[in-house]
């Protein structure tokens, strides 16, 4: 069938190839147009270029350097497209960008993150496993609640970009856009890690050790509510 | 489910809406707040993760 044949010629690329779809679709929407916008910087066509450049990298070196290629495109092309907004930051202005277009961007690099924080498609009919795998190997989990982990960090992702749009001046709104979409790569990296937990391989450990493995972070988060509440009592 | 994987997720719903606030605290231009929201979400998010990562060394 024509959409078998898409997912295997989809799985058989890395996971930087599959991530470099969507983002030349958020670079479409919102860098390359504030790049070559009447009186924007030489800097800022160079940064929008580079941003290109860096998801070449990743679609071509991912074969050979598999997880540094795919590292070095991501964090490349997000400081690429930084640079390029901070010298042109009137590309991001509500007078060039319209509600439908900051959308459309919005959806875009939200699609970006999410493939970029998924694990690589695999092939559909089982290759990763192979014919030689021992008959009593465990059953593979259903990857159902998988896509509900990844499809909520997804949305909860969605719902930061939607805050902080506004925020009064250029400057101030850049600063919300990086930190909304940080947040939403890192919200959507620990619903993955909490989605790929079920399949590991190792044990899983006791929920003491688990608790003790996060201790320092939350002492860390203690001490913040604590000095947050203080804070209250002081007003 | 255990009970630990239950208090990750709320960890990540939580660490959401302490964005969220910074946001809204940065829209209002109170950086303090916005900072102390924002450290309070990378905290919660670093705890989740910190619980749920199977190989992780303690």
């Amino acid at each position: 069938m024509r959409a078998d044949g898409l997912l295997e010629r989809l799985s058989a690329i890395g996971a930087a190839a599959q991530a470099s779809v969507p983002g030349v679709y958020a670079w479409g929407v919102t860098v390359a147009p504030g790049a070559w916008a009447r009186g924007a910087s030489g800097l800022a066509k160079a940064g929008a270029i580079a941003a290109l450049l860096m998801l070449a990298v990743g679609l071509v070196g991912e074969r050979r350097w598999v997880g540094r290629a795919r590292a070095a495109s991501l964090w490349g092309f997000v400081v690429a497209c930084a640079v390029s907004w901070c010298a042109a930051p009137a590309g991001l202005s509500p007078l060039r960008m319209d509600g439908s277009r900051g959308l459309a961007g919005v959806l875009g690099w939200a699609l970006f993150a999410f493939v970029s924080a998924a694990p690589a498609l695999k092939p559909p009919d089982g290759e990763d496993r192979g014919d030689d795998a021992p008959p009593n190997a465990p059953a593979q989990r259903s990857t159902r609640p998988d896509v509900i982990y990844v499809t909520v960090g997804a949305l909860l992702a969605g719902v930061l970009q939607s805050a902080g749009w506004r925020i009064a001046g250029v400057e101030r709104e850049l600063l919300g856009r990086f930190i909304a979409l940080a947040a939403g790569l890192a919200v959507i990296g620990a619903s993955t890690e909490i989605a790929l937990q079920r399949h590991a391989p190792r044990a899983t450990p006791s929920d003491t050790r688990r608790l003790r493995r996060a201790m320092a972070a939350l002492v860390a988060l203690a001490i913040l509510a604590l000095a947050g509440l203080l804070n209250l009592a002081l007003d | 489910m255990k009970l630990v994987d239950v208090l990750a997720i709320a960890l990540v719903l939580a660490a959401v809406g302490a964005f969220v606030a910074g946001e809204a605290a940065m829209t209002r231009a109170e950086d303090l707040r916005a900072v102390y929201w924002l450290a309070v979400g990378v905290v919660s998010l670093r705890a989740a993760v910190q619980m749920v990562r199977p190989g992780a060394r303690p």
